[in-house]
């Protein structure tokens, strides 16, 4: 599964982790460097865009 | 000291001794302790991060949680997640021994991705990034293919747009049957050698994840 996973392109390997599976309700701050590039607190972001489209009709 | 929290297993065993395994209810949590001021964002910890996710998959299917999901203690971890306990539990019982493949194909005519500079309202740039996302199309021949070589193989699947220029079919498959999946990808490949497609996994439950119906 290793060398799989060294095989495997390493942008499809972090698109799974970054942006696949299950958000839970909370907060976490991505950063790199000193630099704050995302910040995870609603679930309405993390939904989806259809969700946000929803509640910005509102 | 924070735990980023890597997936939701259903033993202890299934998580240690590669990872932290947190109690969360009557399932585990795997996690990976690291200092208070470590950055998220970083390379060596994302790619750390990953290795241990695909050691865990060689153990048991678990369910993916999205990276960036960290606590400071067990307590914490918790309560964020008791929402989820139920469902969780269900979904890893019936999946145990199932895994997701990935197969990411070039959208045939791909659209071009909005500029966010060309808009003035936050959410028009959001109904353009939509549209332009599920405007993406698979060659017909292509997925006619896919579905007659992959979709058999698989207890469920979907295809799903993610970005304008590519639409992906999710197949959650039994590991028995992987060998079968890879087979059924290079058929696809002599097939079809003009569409730009990547077949990947296994991965653990990231789109099924939160599928617990039967």
């Amino acid at each position: 599964m290793n060398e799989e996973l060294e095989e495997l392109p390493l942008l499809e390997t972090l698109d799974h982790l970054l942006d696949r599976g299950v958000v839970i309700a909370g907060e976490a701050v991505i950063s790199i460097g000193d630099v704050d590039l995302l910040y995870l607190g609603l679930n309405i972001v993390l939904a989806n865009v259809d969700a946000v489209m929803r509640v910005s009709k509102r | 000291m924070k735990s980023i929290a890597i997936g939701a297993h259903l033993l202890r065993d299934d998580v240690e001794p590669l990872a932290e395994a947190v109690p969360v209810g009557d399932l585990f949590l795997s996690a990976l302790s690291v200092a208070d001021d470590q950055p998220l964002g970083d390379r060596e910890l994302l790619l750390q991060v990953a290795g241990i996710r695909a050691k865990l998959l060689d153990v048991a299917t678990f369910i993916a949680i999205r990276y960036g999901f960290a606590f400071t203690s067990a307590e914490e971890a918790r309560s964020k997640c008791g929402a989820h306990l139920e469902r969780w539990r269900r979904v890893l019982t019936a999946n145990r021994d199932h895994v997701e493949m990935t197969l990411k194909v070039a959208a045939s005519s791909p659209e071009a991705r909005p500029d966010r500079h060309a808009f003035t309202s936050g959410a028009e740039y959001l109904r353009a990034l939509h549209a332009a996302t599920q405007a993406a199309n698979v060659d017909p021949a292509f997925r006619e293919a896919a579905e007659r070589l992959i979709v058999p193989l698989a207890r469920r699947h979907r295809w799903s747009h993610r970005d304008e220029k590519s639409v992906e079919l999710t197949a959650l498959v039994a590991r028995e049957r992987l060998d079968e999946v890879k087979q059924a990808g290079e058929e696809l490949r002599r097939i079809a050698p003009h569409v730009p497609f990547l077949l990947s996994g296994p991965w653990p439950l990231e789109v099924f994840a939160d599928d617990d119906h039967e």
